[in-house]
């Protein structure tokens, strides 16, 4: 199945290249952006970075500079054929070098090592990265697939966080046991941050130290991936029984991911469904929660990277289609209870949007 | 992304190592006749800026600016929201917000001298946007290579370094100590949490799920069947520290003379004399930004092999007795010409 989805990519991906008269594509990726050079070589980079080299004809070279990785890479990416260079601006400028006299891109563009991007090469990388984010964004029926199994591990992991969150536990032991679900049910990668307390919370960050207590709200954002795609879940809980404030504004953020949802559908733009999310907000008199002083994103797409275009924002001019895949997610601070969380998985489809997460939109509840 | 314990200790870790650090590295500043350094943090190249003020970016990525006559500060993409917590697991006395973090430290840096001259740990590998806009924010600024500066000063570990290294060893052997279960899922996972909840920063766990077909390791997705014998290797990050460790899960006499033959050929590094023999060898090792990065191997040869005193990662693979069997630990250098030690057994 895995390599069923690769091939079908790079097929994708080299028709758009002949189309747009790219002879050889570079796709720059590290542990963190990750997303292009899986799309190409079908690999999900750990240590170190990667380019992939794509031709027309839908041949993949891999450089990758971690020894470890480009063994693993030998194993996890057969159709691939990778190359360990401990430089690898340098080895690949070599193998440019060969075919300087074609037309050659990359992407993103702003990745690629200073060396390999600087115009005192013998070749010329064209900007290819608008290119890519398309095929990116818009997904086949497969990738639709993957993401949907995601969501489903999620929701799964979701209720399993509900019986990790305990008062006197850590934040980082309710991420080892996450973590640990996620691996026993042979999911490899999961993005994930949390956040615990009240009105001192402003947002979600890497485990802490912190021990869970009595009328703490937990927030967390859990994003499994299925053969390299990310399907994101946000969901808020309260340790011990839910107090009138919390209750309130919980409400207001259900209502406004009913508003973004509800709003999708193809031809309105990412900044519709922000504002759609917003104005529920503002309804209440909480606008200013809607600034980037409070909230960064009203979500964003999803796929072979955890928070992929388009980015759910008022200034965002992206037009949904669809195949898009996205989570909406009002995301912000609430003066009257603190940050909150709640979010969902949703596939853009000719009718509107099929939600994918099936947990509850509630304010959950557990022993304090 | 990083989603184990990350955070400063004031024990592990005191202000005086950074501060140390830091002098050297403005001495060595002032003799390169640099106004400033800077390098670049993501979460696979975060080893330069974690050495020096201890920040590790769970996400996005960051510029470290080291002026020579100033205090260190951090330009980050990460929203404003999480300045808090930077500051909190890190030792930083300025962080800078803003998405350009390349047009931001370069006008930071101008705003003191238009003409300084600026180092870049790695700047052939800087991202070409970060280069591009740190033309932009300071054009009159003098950029230049600074890598072999910045490994010449961090490549003997020091005391604080080691510790924690053994901490990440200790993390590790405990987590695959743990590796039970009745699937090599269930074992994968055992040792994940294990080494999450002992505060590892990171853990990537790799298998190679039959030594008589594959010696190779692999990320491991869906359900994976084991051989009768098999092996687990375990990449620990500890406080910004890497170390690899590997469990072999065969017949225990030749797991011990595969440990008794590894030891051996530690010892005699940085020489690779030891591993005459091997199948296959490979020694890892932080010079700059890259956690483990190679530095020889049977498959490259002494590309840049380690100095005197610094920590390693060692992987081989041999056969004993008809058997495949990988092998691998951490390893610290002797500094003056001692043999090479391993930091843990790698024996269960």
């Amino acid at each position: 199945m895995k390599q069923k989805l690769g091939e079908e990519r790079r097929r994708r991906l080299a028709a758009a290249m002949r189309e747009a008269g790219v002879d050889h594509l570079v796709l720059y990726g590290n542990a963190w952006q990750g997303d292009y050079l899986r799309y190409g070589a079908d690999f999900g980079i750990l240590e170190g970075h990667g380019i992939a080299l794509i031709t027309a004809d839908s041949a993949a070279e891999l450089y990758l500079d971690s020894a470890t990785d480009a063994e693993r890479a030998e194993v996890e990416a057969p159709s691939v054929r990778v190359h360990f260079a401990p430089d690898i601006a340098r080895a690949v400028g070599a193998r440019l070098d060969r075919v300087a006299n074609t037309r050659l891109a990359a992407a993103p563009r702003r990745f690629v090592p200073r060396w390999l991007a600087n115009p005192a090469r013998g070749f010329a990388l064209d900007d290819a990265t608008a290119l890519v984010d398309k095929l990116l964004m818009l997904k086949t029926e497969s990738e639709i697939a993957a993401v949907r199994r995601a969501a489903q591990i999620a929701d799964e992991a979701y209720a399993e966080f509900l019986k990790a969150v305990r008062p006197g536990r850590r934040q980082y032991e309710i991420v080892a046991d996450m973590e640990a679900h996620l691996r026993a049910r042979g999911c490899p990668d999961n993005f994930m941050i949390i956040g615990s307390g009240g009105k001192d919370v402003l947002g979600m960050t890497p485990p802490s130290e912190r021990r869970i207590a009595p009328g703490d709200l937990v927030t967390t954002e859990l994003t499994p991936a299925v053969e390299g795609y990310f399907a994101q879940i946000c969901r808020t809980l309260v340790v011990g029984k839910a107090n009138d404030a919390q209750r309130r504004a919980f409400a207001v953020f259900v209502e406004a991911l009913e508003a973004g949802i509800a709003a999708v559908r193809p031809g309105v733009r990412a900044a519709d469904v922000a504002r759609a999310e917003n104005d529920v907000f503002r309804k209440h008199g909480l606008g200013e929660y809607t600034t980037s002083q409070w909230t960064r994103v009203r979500g964003h797409g999803m796929g072979l990277f955890a928070d992929s275009k388009p980015h759910i924002l008022e200034d965002v001019e992206t037009v949904l289609e669809p195949g898009m895949t996205l989570i909406v997610h009002p995301n912000t601070y609430h003066p009257e209870a603190g940050y909150i969380v709640l979010g969902d998985a949703i596939v853009v489809t000719e009718g509107g949007a099929e939600v994918l997460c099936k947990t509850p939109r509630q304010l959950f509840e557990v022993a304090a | 992304m990083r989603r184990g314990l990350i955070s400063r200790s004031p024990v592990e870790l005191p202000d005086a190592v950074f501060d140390a650090r830091l002098d050297r590295m403005r001495a060595a500043m002032r003799d390169a006749k640099l106004n400033a350094l800077v390098i670049y943090t993501n979460n696979t190249r975060p080893a330069g800026v974690s050495w020096l003020v201890g920040f590790v970016p769970y996400w996005s990525e960051a510029l470290l600016v080291v002026p020579r006559d100033g205090a260190p500060y951090l330009v980050v993409a990460l929203s404003f929201r999480v300045k808090t917590w930077i500051e909190r697991v890190s030792r930083i006395g300025e962080v800078l917000h803003n998405p350009r973090v390349g047009l931001k430290a370069a006008q930071q840096i101008a705003s003191v001298q238009k003409n300084a001259a600026v180092g870049i740990v790695d700047f052939d590998g800087l991202p070409a946007g970060i280069a591009d806009d740190l033309r932009e924010g300071g054009p009159n600024l003098v950029l230049s290579e600074a890598g072999p500066l910045f490994a010449g000063l961090r490549a003997k570990a020091d005391p604080a370094e080691i510790a924690l290294a053994s901490k990440a060893a200790a993390i590790a052997h405990r987590a695959l100590a743990r590796a039970r279960g009745g699937s090599l899922n269930a074992m994968i996972a055992a040792a994940e949490q294990q080494a999450r909840l002992d505060g590892a920063e990171e853990i990537y766990v790799a298998a190679a799920a039959d030594l008589a077909r594959d010696m190779r390791f692999m990320r491991i997705e869906g359900e994976a069947a084991s051989g009768k014998s098999f092996a687990l290797r375990a990449t620990v990050a500890y406080k910004g520290t890497w170390v690899r460790l590997v469990r072999a899960f065969c017949d225990l006499e030749i797991a011990r003379k595969a440990a008794a033959r590894f030891a051996q050929a530690v010892a005699q590094l940085p020489s690779d004399r030891g591993f005459a023999g091997f199948t296959s060898w490979l020694v890892e090792g932080c010079r700059t930004t890259q956690p483990l990065e190679p530095l020889m191997g049977s498959r490259f040869g002494a590309a840049n092999p380690p100095s005197p005193g610094a920590l390693v990662s060692v992987q081989g693979f041999l056969t004993i007795d008809g058997h495949a069997v990988p092998v691998g630990a951490p390893a610290l250098l002797g500094a003056q010409g001692e043999a090479a030690s391993l930091l843990i057994d790698p024996s269960w």
